[in-house]
């Protein structure tokens, strides 16, 4: 009878020990860690166990107002997420085929393009342009840049074009061309930026003409690219060729039309605004390639800091192509539209 | 889960079928049973840890289901996710790559209750962020794969072949007006074959542009050089396009002819639109006459066509109430007669002809010799391209214009420009547009590597030889920026040769010589 | 301690039951679905195979309200007006009540806008009260059948529950007075207290006249991969985010708004419409309720409609063969988007392209003014028809009574 009793005692105090660390496993449970080890619970506790560690993340309220946080979540979560690759057998199926298909790693290109309806050719250069980036492989982003209008005629011009385009449109008025022409890549790369595409960056002009293999290599540009690029001018002899001078890919010295006023004009960048690319990540990951990220709050300035990064870090800048860029790929065809005709250019009457 | 369950409930099944004897049996034997009772005792208590933690998950779970919060992160293979889209009769679309089991990637996640959840959910944000580059292709092949459906289904059935005449020389302007060109015809969904008739002759600087548009080409040469007036450019050009339809008519190629201007610029629907043509058609012209009146400003000049006060001037067929070709609208040259550009480069308006040639498409087989029951008017036609006569338009040709289609809804439609831009005629451009020797440099870069960079890596010959030459080519930039022209250098591209001599060998498709 | 041993043994067992009924809800959940047949009940003609009296109301249940507001002409909710207008022209109209198969009570519930164009329900729930209990008064056949062989149009966000609010709609329910009567309305999700059986789920209103003049050539080639104009996030009402379309919609935006296949934004352009035509995919996403107009407009436009919305019944589904025109996404795929869509093989895609260029399906979609053979009017005719004969239950034996007339909330049996 006491033996019994004893018994019971004792087993009474295993079942203690039983529940208390049932309890201990129990709490554990609801510790966020980010402990891999725990490989004697098997694949399935393991997943478990990183999916609770994302929750806290997760959770946190997201609102569009607070960009900034919701910046910060999602780079933390980005974070996790190269930190789960590494345990997950992705990786290893991902190197086994390392771009087998090169096509497939192709970067994408964002060719942006202001339009102006001051510029009475406007519609037929767009056709040309369009005809030319059709024909350029994919993945390609045509951002094509207006003025708000009742004319259709440039939807038109790209609906019928076929390639992959956005048509951004903007409302303010502004009266001189140039700022308009600024105001207008402006308003492209907040496009970009509020997007975060990843890409290389592509001034084009209406009235630029290039060689296919231009696209291919720009391709290659890290952070910065360059090239030189003829400008063309009617009825002139001189033919003006603008741009980098290069030894192999790197950029050694600039060869660029004279500033005409003043040599040391700081406010007006002397590089053509067709003659480089840049990685779109610049924009809205000034971190990534070691900036402040102060630029997000003169975001109306994105285009002279785009323009100032290139002359300043030269270091990345690379020529393109990468021979000695020795090659003209883009020409430029000059045809300034100052004069006040009537803005009405229709191409087609109907 | 599961699993990690059953193999519980096995080791409890075991730790019982353990416990029975020693129920029964005395504890009296301290050493080896009470070791063994005490390992026992301490997996026992790993093992509720284990439970204790599982089944905190699921109440978390739980907990998470009633207020259906949903939060996931997907942790496994990203890019491989083998997800299912149950479409037409509820069937799952075979995948690609099925690799991993997608629900028991999730199924430890929400399972929403039947019935209504109202309340907060979670935003499923995947940790993976870019868009894969494989699918990036995938759609894009899919897009590819729709526009040609769209093609074949609303397109041009039965499309003709089009044979596209171009004449040409090489110039300042050729590889800006020719790529642009070519890239029109290189978008051309049909079967093509460009007829290219150089001035001069065959040129490497030609065939190795029109070498890169993959199409069907004809590089003739014709042996004249290009005349520097307008006018002798214009008729000179009139009879390089002949010598294209002489050799439409010898080989008997069969299609549509058009008439391309390498300055000509395209809509992608023309090339639709000649597809309707019979015999011989006529396009408008919208005509982007400019003139260079100063130095900076190439004016566009306006002209009224039909009231409508601020339209392109237009050249081409102009129709009656009925539809039917009733006149020509022409370019009214008559304000600028006396402004006209004489000379290529001259900074006036160049004007066009009454007729440009661009503006007209016909049927090949009006020229083919033994071609049966032609009407009179392709005979003359037939015989002129055999004289190779001065011809100033097609239309100068055909004694009645009333055969002449007009095209583009009635000429309404404009889907062609003309523009005639060049530079003065001794410009001087770098040969196949490849810089050699190198540019100089007017702006120093600032950060060049050199300083930094190790002096055994540079020939310190060669280094001062540069630095000589900078100092001789740069004379300018030296004077304000005389702290940067010490780190200033050039280098001798030798890359640059070896690309140009590939660049001349491009050789060409195929050449007819005269 | 025996009972220690049963605890842990319980408890084990108990953890496997759970996961296997998990694991069989969702296979549940994917296979269950709406069985789509082919196109060709669309091109019924609905005359003759049944009679439909529409109920004489004094006109401020529906004329006045609408002189009122005339707004309610081209919102999303204007089929209760253009559905009158239609029955009263109609050739299934009778004149004779006692004729009649189907009882039509003309009465604009979802006519009382803000001055931002949304549609107030609050007041519906007692106009709709106040009109049935005229019907019932003036003429005999309400109580024949308590409304069983009467429909109404409720087209607004949750049908008859009458409240913009999920939550509070669920808790309202369906008019108490309006259970037994057949509801043709907008709203539709399995399992919700807002749709009851029998129910005809319709197509929300789209300006047909307005679609037509932006149609382009359709060989304009469509190179968008995907497109979606609309709200990601609805800070006004919902600041916390994760309620607003159940948090699929901020998933699309978090998720796909970086890759340049997907044409996504809160920008409305002008070319709205011409885009839809030039996009393979369009995304239709449950809003604050399951359906959209998007689903209208892709199917319009000839663009692949994405359904994200888990359980959504879709409009006229037993006559449209959603399954082999669209795309399903549950909500909790919307972050393997990308992936699912770009598996979808070519074949298949052009399959419901051609699908989706039939007429008759986007005829079914709209509310043309004249009304024309095959439109949305009368698929709802056809659905009616389909109901056709009544059952002898609907019938109450004289002095029965099964409807409630105090039930509800006391603010509805307030008069109108």
């Amino acid at each position: 009878m006491e033996r019994s009793k004893k018994k019971l005692q004792l087993w009474k105090r295993a079942a203690f020990h039983f529940l208390l660390c049932f309890i201990m496993g129990f709490f554990t449970g609801f510790i966020p860690t980010s402990d891999k080890s725990w490989t004697f619970f098997g694949n399935v506790v393991a997943s478990t166990q990183s999916e609770l560690s994302m929750q806290p993340l997760e959770i946190s309220s997201y609102h569009t107002l607070n960009r900034s946080l919701l910046d910060g979540t999602h780079r933390a979560v980005l974070m996790r997420s190269n930190e789960s690759l590494q345990t997950g057998p992705s990786e290893q199926e991902q190197a086994e085929e390392p771009g087998t298909d090169k096509l497939s790693s192709r970067r994408l290109v964002i060719i942006v393009t202001p339009t102006s309806e001051r510029n009475h050719l406007r519609e037929v250069l767009l056709m040309r342009l369009a005809n030319t980036l059709k024909l350029v492989p994919p993945p390609l982003l045509w951002m094509v840049v207006e003025q708000q209008s009742d004319s259709s005629q440039v939807s038109e011009i790209l609906r019928k074009s076929g390639v992959m385009y956005r048509h951004v449109v903007f409302k303010e008025n502004i009266t001189d061309l140039e700022m308009e022409m600024d105001h207008q890549r402006n308003v492209a790369l907040n496009h970009i930026e509020h997007h975060r595409l990843s890409g290389i960056v592509h001034f084009a002009g209406l009235d630029n003409v290039y060689d296919l293999s231009f696209f291919n290599e720009i391709r290659a540009t890290e952070v910065f690219g360059t090239w030189p690029m003829a400008i063309l001018s009617a009825n002139r002899e001189r033919v003006i060729i603008e741009g980098p001078v290069c030894d192999s890919s790197q950029v050694i010295g600039w060869h660029l039309k004279k500033q005409k006023n003043h040599t040391a004009d700081t406010t007006k960048s002397p590089l053509h605004i067709s003659s480089f690319a840049f990685n779109s990540s610049i924009l809205w990951d000034p971190e990534r390639w070691g900036r402040p990220s102060s630029i997000q709050d003169t975001s109306q300035k994105t285009m002279k800091f785009v323009e100032k990064e290139v002359l300043e870090e030269e270091t990345e800048v690379k020529g393109i192509p990468a021979q000695g860029c020795s090659m003209i790929l883009l020409w430029n065809l000059l045809i300034p539209t100052k004069h006040p005709t009537p803005p009405h250019a229709s191409v087609a009457s109907r | 889960m599961k699993l990690s369950a059953l193999q519980l409930s096995n080791l409890n099944r075991r730790s019982n079928s353990f416990r029975s004897p020693l129920d029964s049996g005395d504890v009296s034997g301290k050493s080896p049973a009470a070791l063994f009772w005490l390992a026992f005792h301490v997996l026992c208590c790993l093992i509720s840890l284990v439970l204790g933690f599982r089944f905190s998950r699921l109440i978390f779970f739980l907990l998470f289901t009633t207020t259906t919060t949903t939060t996931t992160i997907y942790t496994t293979t990203p890019f491989r996710r083998a997800a299912s889209i149950v479409t037409a009769g509820g069937r799952a679309l075979p995948f690609s790559k099925p690799v991993v089991n997608y629900e028991s990637a999730v199924n430890t996640t929400t399972v929403k209750a039947s019935g209504v959840v109202v309340g907060r959910h979670g935003i499923l944000i995947r940790p993976w962020p870019h868009p894969n580059p494989d699918e990036v292709v995938k759609a894009h092949k899919m897009i590819e794969r729709v526009q040609m459906e769209q093609r074949a289904q609303y397109g041009v059935k039965n499309p003709r072949s089009l044979i596209v005449i171009t004449p040409t020389y090489v110039r300042t302007f050729q590889a800006l007006h020719l790529t642009g060109l070519m890239h029109s015809l290189m978008n051309v969904p049909y079967d093509l074959t460009w007829i290219v008739v150089e001035a001069g002759g065959i040129s490497n600087e030609t065939a190795s542009l029109i070498a890169k548009s993959g199409r069907k080409t004809v590089h003739i040469g014709f042996d004249e050089k290009m005349k520097l007036s307008w006018e002798d450019r214009h008729q000179m050009e009139a009879r390089m396009r002949l010598r294209g339809l002489r050799v439409v008519r010898d080989e008997k190629l069969d299609g549509i002819v058009m008439f391309a201007d390498d300055s000509n610029m395209h809509s992608m629907e023309l090339f639709d639109e000649i597809q309707t043509v019979k015999g011989i058609g006529a396009i408008s012209i919208g005509i982007l006459a400019h003139g260079s009146n100063s130095d900076e400003e190439l004016d566009i000049v306006q002209k009224t066509v039909g009231g409508n006060k601020s339209s392109l001037p237009i050249q081409g067929p102009a129709c009656n109430s009925s539809e039917h070709l009733a006149g020509w609208h022409t370019f009214d040259s008559l304000p600028y007669a006396t402004k006209s550009a004489k000379y290529i480069g001259d900074k006036a308006v160049v004007l066009p002809r009454k007729m440009e040639w661009a503006g007209f498409v016909l049927n090949s087989r009006l020229l083919w010799e033994e071609a049966e029951d032609k009407p009179d008017w392709a005979k003359d036609f037939h015989n002129i391209v055999t004289s190779e006569a001065d011809v100033e338009s097609p239309l100068s040709i055909l004694k009645d214009s009333s055969v002449v289609e007009p095209l583009g809804n009635c000429g309404r439609k404009v889907m062609m420009w003309w523009l005639r831009v060049e530079a003065r005629a001794d410009s001087k451009f770098p040969p196949g547009w490849i810089i050699d020797p190198p540019l100089e440099i007017t702006v120093p870069a600032k950060r060049t590597p050199w300083p930094d960079a190790p002096p055994e890596l540079l020939n310190n010959e060669k280094l001062t030889n540069i630095q000589e030459s900078t100092e001789k080519r740069a004379p300018k930039t030296r004077a304000p920026r005389s702290k940067h022209s010490s780190r200033k250098r050039k280098h001798e591209s030798r890359s640059v040769h070896e690309a140009r001599s590939v660049d001349r060998h491009i050789s060409v498709s195929s050449t007819v010589k005269e | 301690m025996k009972n220690w041993r049963w605890g842990f043994a319980g408890l084990v067992c108990f953890l496997i039951l759970l996961r296997v009924e998990a694991n069989e809800h969702r296979r549940g959940q994917q296979t269950e679905r709406i069985s789509g047949s082919a196109g060709d009940v669309l091109e019924d003609d609905p005359v003759g195979r049944l009679k439909v009296f529409v109920y004489e109301l004094p006109s401020k249940y529906n004329k006045k309200i609408l002189q009122k507001d005339p707004r309610c002409l081209t919102h999303m909710f204007a089929a209760e007006i253009y559905m009158h207008r239609f029955l009263l022209s109609s050739p299934v109209r009778t004149l004779n009540p006692e004729e009649a198969d189907w009882f039509y009570t003309p009465v604009y519930t979802t006519c009382d806008l803000t001055p931002n164009g949304l549609p107030l329900p609050f007041k519906s729930p007692r106009m709709m009260r106040s009109a049935i209990q005229l019907i019932s008064s003036n003429w005999p056949y309400w109580n024949r059948t308590e409304g069983a062989d009467h429909f109404f149009i409720t087209p607004h966000d949750f049908g008859a529950c009458f409240h913009y609010q999920e939550e509070k709609a669920i808790e309202r329910g369906i008019l108490t007075l309006l259970q037994r009567a057949t509801l043709v309305q907008t709203f539709g999700q399995r399992n919700h207290v807002c749709l009851k059986d029998g129910s005809i789920t319709v197509p929300p209103y789209a300006p047909p006249q307005k679609m037509q003049s932006h149609l382009i050539p359709p060989n304009t080639p469509r190179s968008i991969f995907v497109y979606f104009r609309g709200l990601f996030y609805d800070v006004g009402n919902d600041p916390e985010g994760g309620y607003y379309a159940r948090g699929a919609r901020a998933a699309v935006w978090e998720n796909f708004k970086n890759n340049p296949l997907f044409d996504i934004s809160t920008e409305h352009p002008t070319t709205y419409y011409e885009d839809m035509q030039r996009a393979i995919f369009c995304l239709c996403p449950l809003g604050w309720a399951p359906w959209s107009p998007r689903l209208v407009e892709a199917v319009i436009f000839g663009c692949i409609p994405v359904i994200i919305a888990d359980d959504i019944v879709l409009p006229f589904a037993d006559a449209i063969p959603w399954e082999e025109i669209g795309v399903y996404v549950p909500e909790k795929d919307v972050p393997n988007l990308d992936t699912m869509l770009t598996s979808i093989s070519p074949e298949v895609i052009l399959k419901k392209q051609r699908l989706l260029a039939n007429p008759s399906m986007k005829q079914a979609m709209l509310f043309p003014q004249p009304a024309q053979p095959g439109d949305a009017f009368h698929q709802i005719l056809n659905g009616l028809a389909r109901k056709l004969p009544h059952d002898r239950s609907v019938f109450l034996k004289p002095g029965e009574k099964i409807l409630n007339w105090t039930a509800g909330p006391v603010g509805d049996l307030k008069p109108w």
